[in-house]
């Protein structure tokens, strides 16, 4: 395998975007990738775009195609790739494979998700078309709601408190807010969410244990990077940040098969595989970009990828080692929590901020001499996850 | 009475809810089938809120149970009192209308 770089980066701003179709988001991101690149007239091998549910959301299917003829980027072979919450990332894995086997020696990465063309329980439901036909999605049963159930064992195993949760939603707000690109431009404060009698009027149960402030928004946007060999990022004069790991493994549809429903077996797989192909370990790790679609997701897996001992993760946060300037910084850039969750964007979004940290980029959200960066994109609920590792070259 | 189909490897009894066409234990391809009823322990629940479009209530309850014969499967909790490890009784009903047609599945009471 021949070394992958990230060339270019660009992303547009997560929010309710009512004026811009899917399509439109993934051009003007695609573009900014490739401006960022200086990418000027050079031909793109491949595109390929993450996107979990364009046909169910936005009534178009062969987004990749279109996205080609918008950019007017012909004839770069298209393909659109779908892994739920996990597309961006599958992406992002293909295109890395593309340019590192040879076959090309550039593919443009965009992932995108318009999910506020519906109303609120329709996206809810869309959203639940990733359980399992007969024996989850029938009940009713809706993302949120699969993580209350994994929230309610993982209090009970590890001694994890609402309070522990509040902490991750204060201090990835707060990283919202120093992030432009960020959905929910917005202070929080423990007694507003948690600690104050009224406070659940502010902060209601969506699935317990799990309120509001514990869930991602539900957003519109899209991501993407120009990956490109050595050769050409040389020629680019954009050399600096590689993809140096990637892992990527599956668990079993339902939650209920797996022995232990608290063990997140493939956020541990798909991160050892990504640290043995980097070869660090993970406190070699500068800056990390979790998934944290819900709270409990980026304590659970802030442990099972490596960087705390099990049931050390919610300490961690409380005592403020996983906030910019901490021990590990985790989500600088306000995570899913406040930048937002436009489902396939997701996983090409924190590339984008992991390059823009690496490069020294970050503005006021920028972690100090970050070298190494690690980033973990959760598919379905836990059943298949990709795990990258980028490193910025001297 | 109407109930969930499960599957027990005929190589290794590992039981199995829903299908796989090959174990997930051995990855052996006969299977029994068996119907999972009567009491089951309550493993973990929530209540939610937030219901996706065609169900139009609040406060559903939903957990995963464990049979006696040790299928796993989530259900609606008929229950006002939650306690992990609670034993509820199995039932059918209707769990949710898609497209009109009314769709049943497993229910629990306590």
């Amino acid at each position: 395998m021949r070394p992958v770089v990230v060339s270019g980066v660009g992303m547009i701003p997560f929010e309710r975007r009512d004026e811009d179709s899917l399509v439109d988001m993934l051009a003007m991101a695609g573009l900014k990738a490739m401006d960022d690149a200086g990418a000027g007239d050079r031909p793109v091998g491949a595109v390929y775009v993450g996107n979990m549910a364009s046909g169910l959301f936005n009534h178009q299917v062969s987004v990749a195609s279109a996205l080609v003829d918008r950019l007017n980027l012909f004839p770069a072979a298209a393909d659109r790739i779908e892994n739920g919450p996990a597309s961006g990332g599958s992406a992002i894995k293909n295109g890395f494979l593309a340019v590192a086997s040879g076959f090309y020696d550039a593919v443009l990465v965009v992932g995108g998700e318009k999910m506020r063309e519906v109303i609120g329980p329709k996206a809810t439901d869309i959203v639940a078309c990733m359980t399992h036909p007969q024996a989850e999605y029938i009940y009713g049963v809706t993302l949120p709601a699969m993580a209350g159930m994994f929230t309610h064992l993982y209090m009970e195993k590890y001694g994890v408190t609402r309070k522990h949760l509040a902490h991750v939603s204060i201090k990835n707000q707060d990283n919202g807010l120093l992030n432009p690109y960020a959905h929910i431009q917005m202070k929080i404060t423990m007694e507003g969410i948690l600690t104050h009698p009224q406070a659940h009027i502010n902060n209601p149960v969506v699935a317990e244990p799990l309120h509001l402030y514990d869930c991602c928004p539900v957003s519109d946007g899209a991501a993407a990077v120009l990956l490109t060999s050595l050769e050409m990022a040389n020629e680019l004069k954009r050399p600096d940040v590689q993809i140096v790991g990637i892992g990527q493994a599956t668990d079993t549809h339902t939650l209920q098969e797996r022995a232990d429903p608290t063990d997140l077996k493939a956020v541990t797989i798909a991160s050892q595989q990504a640290f043995g192909m980097a070869g660090i370990q993970p406190e070699d790790i500068h800056v990390a970009e979790l998934h944290d679609a819900f709270t409990i997701l980026e304590i659970a897996e802030s442990e099972h990828a490596g960087f705390f001992p099990k049931g050390q993760g919610a300490k961690a946060v409380a005592r403020g080692e996983t906030r910019i300037g901490g021990k590990l910084p985790i989500n600088p850039s306000g995570g899913l929590k406040a930048r937002g969750h436009p489902v396939g964007a997701t996983g090409v979004a924190q590339i984008v901020e992991l390059v823009w940290q690496l490069r020294g980029e970050a503005g006021e959200r920028q972690v100090k001499d970050a070298v190494n960066g690690f980033s973990l994109n959760f598919g379905g609920f836990g059943n298949n996850v990709l795990a990258f590792v980028l490193r910025r070259e001297a | 009475m109407n109930t969930i189909t499960a599957y027990q490897c005929e190589n290794c009894g590992q039981v199995m809810y829903p299908a796989h066409l090959r174990c997930l234990n051995c990855n052996e391809r006969e299977f029994k089938e068996i119907s999972p009823s009567g009491e089951a322990k309550l493993l973990t629940y929530t209540v939610v809120n937030e219901l996706p479009w065609g169900i139009d209530e609040r406060g559903r309850i939903l957990g995963i149970v464990e049979f006696e014969d040790g299928v796993k499967a989530m259900g609606l909790i008929r229950s006002e009192k939650l306690k992990i490890g609670m034993k509820l009784d199995s039932g059918w009903e209707v769990v949710r209308v898609i497209g009109g047609e009314r769709v049943y599945g497993l229910s629990f009471q306590g």
